[in-house]
């Protein structure tokens, strides 16, 4: 799966999150698995 | 990750982009970028290093905002220091974070001066604007350095921030805030910019609260505009909203009353807000309350709680607890949780605890604590332990209790708690009581030294302008909506109760002054 600028990337096995800040076609693995895409945050925040 | 790449990361990606206004000040992120890291290069041509503390005096400005990143480019350690400290708190400051370069806005050059021969530790002295008898400048840093400086590499354990706390129980200690705990937030908090809209904040509070730092940071990191106010004054916070669209700010409680009393407020086009956020000290009802109903419907209120001990927010009630909408009884419910500090953020564990550390059911006072991956490294100096348990879990000195749907509640500071006749009273309670009642503005409840009791409960009250109430009224009123043993013994009116300059209400002045007042009453 193509990375997405700004988007964060987490390792479900080790927990490893990574911040995409210049985007391509290919996709992101460690821990011999696919790092999966962080949702958004569900909340408002003060900031 | 350094702290500087929450400026470095979205400037290399967008560097056209617009993202600093301060006064007629337009920065772009590339020219914000670089300003940075030339200013990192004359920094490190002053001796700065990685840990090497550097301070900051003055009000807000671009340049503020600069020295902080060029500082943790370096991995060097910031130091914003509160501009309305006291000489001797001053000094305890500059002293106890052994500060090696201050930079100094001109209104308090002499404050400084007075203080230098006392503090052998500082090397240089850089002037935010003006310097005089050829001193430097930052421009002349900016303008002099040899190169762009690349961020250091850290650990993330180093400190990024020594922020010294308010200071209203006694001198200020400093808060040690890592890179860590940094990066914990904004991640936590915002996306990175990604060339969408994100709108514009305006932050008008002091940076050297924990809520301008981390406000600041987490814009830049958006891509949402950052609008500097140098100081809050509400006419030039009314025109900016305005002028530069702003959709989301910051304000401390005093802030947003002089704002509904304001008479600019009616005049002004304020459809731009989104999200209006408050915190730094409890929120009376009745300022919240017209709040919600003077500004555009459209404003997204947000209460949050936090520490500078926690880097910032832990609770928030969000916009639709705000919305005074439904039945009688969801609005009077509504109202009432109005006065919470509302529920945990995704990355906060909270709960009340008694004094031996066993977890309270809801409704029940204790003190509240919490675990979160953002708490400081520790104080700095002799400044006393962390207030961290075995367990992870910090321990706030902040009393409260929490409803069956998992709402906060503030009780007051663990040293406020009045203990009448055996009885434990939470002044937080009388004041949301005494709030209720039409004809007042502001309450703040004490307890005195009493020799039958122990303590007693005294109620200090600002009434609202033009209204009337007699204190035999007042304590008729609590007594008919509390436990007896909690309504005022005596009531007192002032015409506004002091309070620090993030409005946080002083009181050990009303505690002083109750007791001289009243002395004569029993």
């Amino acid at each position: 799966m193509p990375t997405q600028l700004g988007k964060r990337y987490v390792c479900e096995a080790c927990q490893t999150e990574v911040l995409c800040n210049k985007p391509g076609q290919g996709g992101l693995s460690c821990c011999d698995q696919e790092m999966k895409l962080k949702e958004a945050k569900p909340l408002p925040s003060s900031d | 990750m350094n702290t500087a790449n929450f400026l470095g990361i979205p400037a290399s990606i967008f560097p056209e982009q617009e993202i600093l206004v301060f006064e007629d000040v337009r920065l772009t992120y590339g020219a914000a970028l670089a300003r940075v890291r030339r200013l990192a290069a004359a920094l490190a041509a002053l001796g700065v290093g990685r840990g090497d503390p550097v301070a900051a005096l003055d009000t807000n400005s671009h340049r503020y905002v600069e020295t902080y990143y060029a500082t943790a480019t370096l991995g060097a350690v910031f130091v914003p220091l509160n501009y309305r400290a006291k000489i001797p708190e001053l000094r305890h400051m500059l002293a106890t974070a052994r500060v090696r370069v201050v930079v100094v806005g001109a209104r308090y050059r002499s404050a400084l001066a007075s203080l230098l021969p006392e503090l052998p530790d500082v090397r240089h002295v850089v002037a935010f604007d003006t310097a005089p008898n050829g001193g430097s400048t930052i421009e002349d840093l900016i303008a002099g350095a040899d190169a762009e400086r690349q961020e250091t590499e850290i650990d993330e354990s180093d400190t990024t921030i020594l922020m010294y706390t308010s200071g209203t129980t006694a001198l200020p200690k400093g808060v040690l805030l890592t890179h860590h705990d940094f990066t914990t937030y904004v991640c936590g908090t915002v996306e990175l910019a990604d060339g969408t809209p994100r709108g514009t904040a305006l932050v008008c509070v002091p940076l050297y609260h924990i809520a301008g730092a981390t406000a600041v940071m987490t814009t830049l990191f958006a891509g949402r505009t950052l609008v500097l106010m140098r100081q809050f004054d509400a006419a030039t916070w009314l025109r900016l909203v305005e002028r530069e669209r702003v959709t989301h700010a910051f304000l401390v409680p005093t802030m947003v009353k002089q704002l509904l009393d304001a008479p600019e407020l009616g005049t002004r086009d304020l459809s731009s807000l989104q999200s209006l956020a408050y915190g730094g000290a409890a929120m009376p009802l009745s300022v919240v309350r017209r709040a919600i109903e003077t500004f555009p419907p459209t404003v997204g209120f947000v209460n949050a709680f936090g520490q500078t001990e926690t880097t910032s927010t832990l609770t928030i009630l969000g916009p639709e607890d705000h919305r005074l909408t439904g039945s009688e009884a969801e609005v009077e419910a509504k109202l009432r949780r109005l006065t919470s500090i509302g529920r945990p953020l995704p990355d906060v564990e909270l709960k009340v605890v008694d004094d031996s550390g066993t977890e309270l059911p809801p409704g029940a006072v204790g003190e509240i604590v919490v675990r979160t991956p953002r708490v400081m490294k520790g104080y700095a100096g002799d400044a006393g332990a962390s207030g961290v348990d075995d367990d992870g879990w910090l321990h706030t000195r902040d009393m409260g209790w929490i409803d069956d749907a998992g709402y906060a509640f503030l009780a007051g500071r663990k040293d406020d708690m009045i203990i009448r006749g055996g009885e434990n009273i939470a002044p937080a309670e009388i004041e949301a009581t005494l709030q209720l009642h039409p004809a007042v503005d502001e309450a703040a409840v004490v307890g005195l030294a009493d020799v039958e009791w122990g303590q007693r409960v005294a109620a200090a009250v600002a009434l609202r302008p033009g209204a009337h109430a007699t204190a035999e009224e007042l304590i008729e009123f609590c007594r008919t909506r509390l436990a007896s043993f909690k309504k005022p013994d005596v009531v007192r009116f002032f015409s506004c109760l002091p309070k620090n300059p993030l409005g946080k209400i002083l009181r050990r002045d009303i505690r002083a002054a109750l007791t001289a007042d009243t002395r004569g009453d029993r």
